[in-house]
């Protein structure tokens, strides 16, 4: 007999018993939607760690050390050329490469009328949603391409320096050596958010990162971020060099320097992750165990009751072969159709589980659901069906034709 | 066709042997219509499910077109089966609920025929028993007389070359019954197709060309009419 023909008689017997089709089917269905849940926030974990602070795809680790200034509205960078020349003499074998990372949210000095003050400035790289417009134009994203000297600030900062808001527009505002036209000034909301850092909705003034970051400005930041080859032992040296600029940093005395290590927090967390998958697995496997125990269950009744039809094909011509892979067939559709339907149950709950587990306001997780998950899914449950589905399909191939047809 | 010798069968039953079938000699040439008639309890129906291929543990020699069947084993039995016999059983074995086009075709799927192939073949049987149209009917939802007709055309899907009743007519009225009958004339007159049925029915078995009797397990009588 065809092997097509076999498949069509186990879905035609299984659709006559729809219900208790069904109710067998929910056991694999709940035990492959809990691995594929758990497997999948697991893997996001894993992968938003490797995206952030893993070896990248060449093969490179990368670290950064921060400073933060004591006075939180300071302008004073932590670093400038000298740190950098710095730490390359000093380290320079034990790392790739470093460099000055710039933020775009930042505290710096800017020569508004005649007098230098301290502001917070947003840096754009693309046009900011939604702006509340009060006076002028916005920047477009042709200014922002086309690094055109052009600036908008806050309300009240141009009520402070011009009076009133229209006045501001038209006059200019400075840094290092480069002057920008103000064209517009917008109603922002407050300077911080709620974990303390700049908003950049609510920054005193907005200007170009591109041109920001063509002058002088590109010397100095409070972020550096260093590279190093694959195997270096990047953790370590970094906390050297944070070390040493504690005692030789250009800004030493008005803040600190610190090597977060974020990929040590990560491993400890997706450590932990780990246990946790490890062990809903454990409590899964034995509900698919379980689960296979009622599809054998199930099987072992529906082979009893339908002696007369295993009688009927045996005489008809069916090798035991036949009847075997019949009833094999019909467990496995089952157990594979439960495995499908818990594998699309698992990937939406995964993606609904995953984002409660970002910590704070830093990082983001989203569940990932990969390949081998369905992989996994497909063949627990095709082998499940395989396993529990053997015994009663052999008991079908052997019984007495003579008995059943007496 | 059919070569029988020394054929013994027991049952066992609890700790002692039951001796069903006593050294059975018969020889059936193709074409033949015979009938095997005995009490009940004789062991006509064991000796009919021997020369069917339903039974394979039995003790003597069985030569079916010279070739040894008492040396073949259960999957053999399946393929013999499959090619060479079609049953009609007396409450007719039918799976209930899928078509009457379905029942007819399973011979012909075991034998790995291609659908198209099998749907003209089910459709050429059906009218053949004088069921024409009747491909979508469910086999519970017809008569005895029917679904007898359907279980003729189901044995006679894949051309056996003979044919197994075993009490035929035992669950249906006299007119049905001759029915019945007068279609395993047919097919044994038109299509040369060797039928061996069992039956306690004497007006039956007096329409058989060979009449065979079976007493506690013993061949008594081997007769033939004149018909």
């Amino acid at each position: 007999m065809k092997f097509i023909e076999l498949l069509r008689t186990a879905f035609q017997s299984l659709k006559t018993n729809r219900k208790r089709s069904f109710l067998t089917i929910i056991g694999i269905m709940i035990g492959i939607a809990a691995v594929i849940t758990i497997l999948g926030m697991g893997d996001g974990v894993k992968k938003t760690m490797y995206d952030k602070f893993g070896n990248s795809k060449q093969g490179q680790q990368t670290t950064e050390i921060g400073y933060s200034s004591v006075d939180m509205g300071s302008t004073v960078h932590g670093f400038t050329e000298e740190d950098i020349a710095n730490i390359k003499t000093e380290f320079g074998s034990e790392f790739k490469d470093v460099k000055i990372e710039h933020d775009s949210l930042i505290n710096s000095k800017m020569t508004i009328g005649d007098e230098e003050k301290s502001v917070s400035i947003n840096l754009e790289k693309k046009p900011e949603k939604s702006i509340d417009l009060i006076a002028g134009r916005e920047i477009t994203k042709q200014d922002l391409q086309m690094k055109e000297p052009v600036a908008m600030i806050k309300e009240s900062l141009a009520k402070k320096e011009f009076g009133t808001a229209q006045n501001a527009v038209g006059t200019s505002i400075s840094s290092n050596e480069t002057t920008y036209r103000i064209i517009g000034v917008y109603g922002g909301g407050s300077k911080y958010d709620q974990y303390g850092t700049l908003s950049a909705k609510g920054t005193d003034v907005v200007v170009p990162y591109k041109l920001y970051y063509d002058g002088q400005n590109a010397n100095e930041g409070d972020v550096i971020k260093l590279t190093f080859p694959q195997d270096a032992p990047a953790s370590k040296v970094s906390k050297k060099i944070a070390k040493y600029l504690e005692k030789n940093g250009s800004a030493m005395n008005k803040g600190t320097y610190t090597y977060y290590d974020m990929e040590k927090e990560l491993k400890a967390f997706s450590s932990q992750i780990n246990m946790i998958t490890g062990f809903i697995s454990l409590i899964a496997a034995i509900s698919l165990f379980i689960a296979g125990i009622g599809v054998m269950n199930m099987m072992y009744i529906s082979v009893s009751e339908r002696t007369q039809e295993i009688g009927i094909r045996l005489a008809v011509g069916a090798t035991p072969t036949n009847i075997m892979l019949q009833f094999l067939i019909e467990a496995m559709v089952l157990t594979v159709t439960g495995g499908l339907i818990g594998f699309v149950l698992g990937a939406g709950l995964s993606h609904l589980l995953a984002p409660l587990l970002s910590l704070g306001g830093g990082i983001k997780i989203k569940a990932h659901v990969t390949l081998n998950a369905f992989l996994l899914a497909f063949g627990v449950s095709s082998a499940v069906g395989l396993i529990f589905g053997i015994l009663p399909a052999r008991q079908a191939a052997n019984k007495n034709l003579i008995d059943i047809l007496r | 066709m059919i070569r029988l010798e020394n054929i013994n069968k027991y049952y066992q039953q609890g700790d002692s042997q039951f001796h069903v079938l006593h050294d059975i000699n018969l020889n059936i040439d193709a074409g033949e219509l015979v009938a095997i008639i005995g009490e009940s309890g004789s062991g006509k129906s064991t000796l009919i499910n021997i020369i069917g291929f339903l039974d394979d543990k039995f003790e003597g020699t069985y030569y079916y077109n010279d070739e040894p069947i008492h040396d073949y084993d259960r999957k053999d039995f399946s393929k013999l089966r499959n090619e060479n016999v079609g049953f009609v059983f007396q409450n007719f074995k039918l799976l209930r609920d899928v078509s009457v086009a379905e029942n007819v075709a399973l011979p012909l799927l075991y034998a790995g025929k291609k659908r198209a192939e099998i749907k003209e073949r089910v459709s050429e049987v059906l009218s053949k028993v004088g069921l024409a149209g009747y491909e979508n009917k469910l086999p519970k939802n017809m008569s005895g007389g029917q679904q007898q007709r359907v279980s003729i055309a189901r044995a006679i899907a894949t051309n056996p070359k003979f044919l197994i009743a075993d009490e035929p007519t035992g669950a249906l009225d006299t007119q049905t019954s001759q029915e019945i009958m007068n279609l395993f004339k047919e097919l044994n007159r038109e299509s040369h197709t060797t039928i061996i049925l069992v039956t306690h029915d004497p007006h039956v078995a007096e329409q058989c060309e060979r009449v065979v009797t079976i007493l506690d397990g013993h061949m008594i009588k081997d007769e033939r009419n004149e018909i």
